[in-house]
């Protein structure tokens, strides 16, 4: 670890926002879920980037949200 | 035998990148042979010892440490039950990888006598709980101990064995120091534990990256803690399962609480690194494959607890084969006194 832990720390608290904003992309996050849900059924088979377009919905859900945060102060 | 043949790691952002990013990629098995060359090529090294003991000592000394305290004071409890329900007292105690002292807390003067607490971490014996028997803490690692043979009357080992490299060495290195007629009582972390997180990671990162990683520690099978035990010299075993479950708002918080916990990954094969976008879509699989109706989601420890004793002339042997006097097909000819009878 750095001597002050200054990196560590940013870090930690940018992943401490992670649960807040997820709780506001409920919907793409469970759309995300049920994709890769799906592939685990008998029949199905989980590939690189089957879900790809569910997952780029929930990030770019997920940045928005990031943003509104950031604008809307702490 | 001595491990499962997959191996699951558990990894959360190790603070300390010691081990250099590894490959991204299908792993399959990695095999008992440490990469960074042990001794002997025969000896286990499946985890850095050296990080575990930093990971325990830096969780020991957070702010709000008694946060992440519940598992190991629930279990605790339940192995002081089991000493409890022996009906003897013993006057000199080991507990190995004992943390802040969970098991010391719930048991009395009178059914021990003095209690050594041994672990590898010394900020968790600096913060050691509160306990009326006279306790002494020394630094031991559970694979070396460095105790005379015959000395304690009890050990007792709570949620600490799951990180030890050589388990087989480990409970023979406890059978030694115990005295004759002396008891093990253990509790550790099985199979089941965390297969939510283990799954979710395994989806995501398929999905996302193309392959996994091991991110979940391997976990000993109930049937290989019996064999073990038998191998390291224990007579009269129990082995019990036991089935936590504990309720979390999503994944992060819960990752969050087992590095709080001091049960990091410390691995030598651990993937250095957990991508965000990994993360997130794991919390996603996690929420939607295992929620409950509450919207939390849950998190299950399966915990075997193991209970084994050292010979001594006084304790009752299996009968001989063929010294049977009464048959079992006589059971049915018992009488039952009226007065008992059931429906």
């Amino acid at each position: 670890m750095s001597a002050n832990g200054a990196v560590w720390g940013r870090v930690r608290s940018r992943l401490r926002a992670f649960p807040e904003r997820l709780a506001a992309c409920g919907a793409e996050a469970a759309a995300y879920g049920r994709c890769v849900q799906a592939s685990t059924a008998p029949g199905g088979r989980l590939s690189k980037d089957l879900c790809a377009r569910e997952f780029e919905a929930l990030r770019s859900c997920f940045a928005a949200a990031a943003k509104k945060t950031l604008e809307g102060g702490c | 035998m001595l491990r499962p043949a997959s191996l699951w790691h558990f990894c959360r952002r190790p603070r300390s990148a010691r081990v250099p990013a590894e490959n991204l990629g299908r792993r399959e098995v990695t095999s008992g042979v440490s990469p960074r060359g042990g001794t002997s090529s025969r000896v286990l090294n499946i985890f850095d010892r050296d990080l575990k003991r930093k990971q325990k000592n830096w969780a020991a000394q957070q702010p709000e440490t008694t946060k992440f305290d519940y598992l190991r004071e629930e279990v605790g409890s339940r192995i002081a039950d089991r000493v409890y329900d022996i009906p003897r007292d013993f006057p000199l105690a080991l507990d190995l990888g004992c943390g802040r002292g969970y098991i010391a807390q719930y048991l009395n003067k009178e059914t021990v006598g003095k209690f050594f607490q041994a672990d590898i971490a010394e900020n968790a014996l600096k913060n050691s709980l509160e306990t009326e028997i006279p306790t002494v803490s020394v630094l031991v690692d559970e694979e070396s101990l460095p105790f005379r043979e015959n000395t304690f009357d009890l050990v007792v080992s709570s949620l600490s064995l799951h990180w030890v490299n050589d388990l087989p060495r480990a409970l023979e290195q406890i059978h030694y120091v115990l005295k004759p007629d002396g008891v093990f009582i253990g509790a550790m972390f099985g199979g089941d534990t965390l297969y939510e997180l283990r799954c979710s990671l395994q989806l995501a990162e398929t999905e996302r990256e193309g392959g996994f990683s091991p991110h979940i520690s391997p976990f000993t099978a109930v049937n290989d803690l019996g064999h073990l035990l038998g191998r390291a010299g224990f007579n009269t075993l129990t082995v019990d399962t036991d089935e936590i479950q504990v309720n979390y708002p999503g994944m992060f918080e819960l990752m969050e609480d087992l590095q709080g916990m001091g049960e990091s990954n410390c691995s030598w094969n651990r993937k250095a690194l957990l991508h965000r976008n990994t993360m997130l879509a794991a919390a996603a699989v996690y929420r939607e494959m295992y929620r409950n109706e509450d919207g939390s989601v849950p998190a299950t420890y399966q915990i075997y607890y193991m209970i084994g004793w050292k010979y001594h002339e006084s304790q009752a042997r299996p009968a001989k084969r063929g010294s049977a006097t009464v048959s079992f097909g006589e059971l049915g000819k018992i009488n039952i006194p009226e007065g008992e009878k059931s429906q």
